[in-house]
């Protein structure tokens, strides 16, 4: 498999205190890879750089995606707090559709990603944001991450305070995003979620 | 006090008559307050959300001044827009004085730090991740500002629905910049002035209540977004 992200001698900062070291690694596409460690090891921090929401103090990461668009738009983040637009559910999904132009289908392709992370898309699309219980939140934030048919999908304790079934509906979403060729990174304390889905570990700390 | 117990009496006939003159100050009011936040939210809210969203040299200095602004005495806004648009003022010529037009200018001059200060502190005070998230959604630059704007909406709103408030009661402006002209430039707050100096408690007493259930419903309306922008 081809490597997607190369990364070197990383140094994240916030303040004065170094947030983030590592030395390298290298993500392959398609390929799935769990980050672990200790609160505070800078998992979280190493996300926001994967998904290119920061730049690190040093080091370097090389991005091979494709060449014509920029990386931005090719990785993308599930917060572990993830935060849905004052919009319907449809809007939220739609969101980053919208923004690269690419509306055609949207609502197919909206009903596609609500569907993949086990919400039904007729009761679902219409319903406003405050009107979601947290693990509804948290999926919907996912199908609109998977909506995008990312390259790398970057995912920061995707199962930080849901239930057993919400959990369930977004492995079973990783495991679609995976069969779709996206690189999954995921940032968890919860190895009985991560196990059988991750093909290898990075430890941070 | 059988004066004032007649001046209610009399209040709830002239209202209920929709008596033209009381209802001439009231709709002299409305339109000077609508001027004035159409101008206020034109120039106001871009130039709040640049003050929020924005990193600029100077921005700090331009938040005091508009926050201080805020403070801003409405009889100096009245002698400072006379000194132009009196007839020896520099805009003169536009025969804004005693307008309804010129009163507007005045009013939107009050309304402006509101709409200003109020869309900086929404948009400062905006969750993080906000930004975050439409930029990893793949939005760019124009984009993420314009859903940074959109997420704040409620609290923009908050901020025109307060100028408006603060407008529609303000006496000092359209005291000075009106004239408190007869069927022309008379406002609810000049004419209840008035009134009230000629003894005609009845009429001062009728716009007192109008003004009263704007007040109302303007703080009903306050109290709906708020709650929408908590959710």
């Amino acid at each position: 498999m081809s490597a997607l992200y190369a990364a070197r001698n990383l140094v994240r900062r916030h303040g004065e205190r170094v947030a983030l070291r590592l030395a390298g690694f290298e993500v392959a596409r398609g390929e799935a890879v769990a980050v672990t460690g200790a609160n505070g090891a800078g998992k979280s921090t190493l996300l926001r750089l994967l998904a290119f929401l920061d730049e690190p103090d040093e080091g370097t990461i090389e991005f091979f995606g494709e060449a014509a668009l920029e990386p931005r738009r090719q990785a993308t983040l599930l917060l572990q707090e993830p935060y849905l637009f004052k919009r319907t559910v449809f809007e939220n999904v739609a969101f980053g559709l919208r923004a690269r132009g690419q509306t055609r289908e949207l609502a197919a392709k909206v009903a596609d990603a609500l569907g993949v992370v086990g919400l039904e898309p007729k009761a679902f699309a219409p319903r406003q944001w405050f009107e979601l219980s947290g693990g509804e939140t948290k999926r919907v934030a996912l199908a609109a991450r998977l909506a995008l048919t990312p390259l790398a999908l970057l995912l920061d304790e995707p199962t930080a305070n849901l239930d057993a079934a919400s959990a369930e509906a977004v492995r079973l979403a990783v495991q679609v995003a995976k069969e779709r060729g996206a690189a999954v990174i995921a940032a968890s304390h919860d190895r009985d979620w991560l196990g059988g889905l991750f093909d290898r570990e990075i430890v941070l700390g | 006090m059988n004066y004032l117990a007649d001046g209610f009496v009399q209040a709830f006939a002239l209202l209920a008559a929709v008596d033209p003159e009381t209802f001439a100050a009231v709709w002299a009011s409305l339109k000077t307050t609508a001027l004035a936040l159409a101008a206020a939210a034109a120039l106001g809210i871009p130039a709040g959300f640049a003050l929020g969203y924005g990193r600029f040299p100077g921005r700090r200095a331009l938040r005091l001044i508009s926050d201080t602004l805020l403070a801003f005495p409405t009889v100096l806004i009245g002698l400072l827009v006379y000194a132009f648009v009196s007839r020896r003022g520099p805009l003169g010529e536009w025969g804004l004085l005693f307008t309804i037009a010129g009163m507007a200018v005045g009013s939107a001059i009050l309304a402006m730090p509101i709409a200003v200060s109020l869309t900086a502190q929404a948009v400062e005070s905006l969750d993080p991740r906000v930004r975050d998230t439409a930029l990893t959604l793949g939005a760019r630059g124009f984009k993420v500002a314009l859903t940074c704007l959109a997420e704040t909406r409620y609290q923009v709103m908050l901020a025109m629905v307060s100028a408006f408030g603060r407008v529609i009661t303000e006496v000092g402006i359209a005291m000075m910049l009106g004239g408190n002209i007869k069927w022309e430039t008379r406002t609810i707050t000049t004419a209840i002035a008035l009134e009230t100096g000629k003894g005609d408690f009845a009429r001062g007493i009728a716009l007192g209540f109008v003004l009263l259930a704007i007040a109302f419903a303007v703080n009903a309306m306050l109290v709906t977004l708020r709650r929408r922008a908590a959710r």
